[in-house]
């Protein structure tokens, strides 16, 4: 495997998509290849940090307000499997 | 995670049809924040995304009695959503094509180009309010296409299959840009994160 194969597999090869052939030719490469294991490095530090990143939430009061319109509207549209 | 759907979804869909309480409040709980989420990152305003929840409901609000009984509520939900925060930003900036360049061509990548390895730094560099600052306008910086499947994908949790139906383009598609989005990314943040490398650590200079 060359170092262009390693990039265009490097996603399915992070999310255990490849099949065990094609994955045993990648830890070959990377063993062997220093620039590669750095792309496969930091691109794992870069997903990890993506998902550990703060989620932002609506507004507690504002969610709350949200959640009344709602439920107002949902409980007063007629159910017409009745 | 597969966060999309609730594992018992047409049960569910059979008590909000019947009007229950209950069963409305758990896909609210469940589903709000993250269509708030997948809306902010398309139109980066908190109102308006609050709009788009708003208007994601009350669509499911309506549709309920013409759902298909093995209809998921999850993806049914992203995509109005999504779709919505899409039409937001049409009306907003009218005169701009949204359509950005589809880059589903798995060939042509471009290379990756810093190869400094910053995996090494220290917890409070890497997740500094600067750094995460840094973060989320990289991924704002993504274009259209990429960033939605980005959003779904790492940050929501959603699977191949769940973020394609949500879009509307293949699972292949969705594998495409994931990557492209990722490698994009990961260059942005060797430039930032690079320059911190060897400060303070001569045998790295």
């Amino acid at each position: 495997m060359q170092c262009d194969d390693l990039l265009n597999y490097l996603s399915d090869y992070i999310d255990n998509d490849l099949d065990e052939a094609l994955s045993a030719e990648a830890r070959a490469h990377l063993a062997t290849c220093p620039n590669c294991k750095v792309v496969l490095d930091t691109t794992m530090q870069t997903i990890a940090l993506t998902r550990d990143r703060e989620k932002r939430v609506i507004p507690a009061a504002r969610r709350q307000q949200l959640f009344d319109q709602l439920q107002d509207a949902f409980l007063n549209q007629p159910d017409k499997t009745m | 995670m597969p966060e999309a759907e609730f594992t018992d979804n047409a049960a569910l869909l059979e008590r909000l049809r019947e009007r229950d309480a209950d069963a409305f409040r758990q896909v609210f709980e469940h589903y709000s924040d993250r269509l708030f989420r997948v809306a902010l990152r398309i139109l980066e305003d908190e109102r308006e995304a609050e709009g788009v929840v708003q208007d994601s409901f009350l669509r499911l609000i309506e549709s309920l009695d013409r759902l298909r009984g093995d209809a998921k509520i999850g993806t049914w939900l992203y995509r109005v959503a999504h779709n919505a925060a899409l039409d937001r930003l049409r009306r907003r900036r009218p005169t701009q094509d949204l359509a950005d360049e589809a880059q589903d061509d798995p060939g042509d990548l471009p290379p990756p180009v810093n190869l400094v390895d910053w995996t090494d730094l220290p917890e409070d560099q890497l997740c500094s309010s600067e750094a995460t600052d840094y973060l989320d306008q990289a991924v704002a910086g993504l274009s259209d296409s990429l960033r939605a499947v980005f959003t779904l994908r790492e940050i929501e949790g959603l699977s191949t299959a769940e973020t394609a139906d949500t879009l509307g383009i293949s699972q292949s598609a969705v594998k495409v840009r994931l990557h492209r989005a990722r490698l994009t990314l990961r260059e942005r943040l060797a430039d930032y994160f690079s320059e911190q490398v060897g400060l303070g650590d001569p045998k790295q200079a």
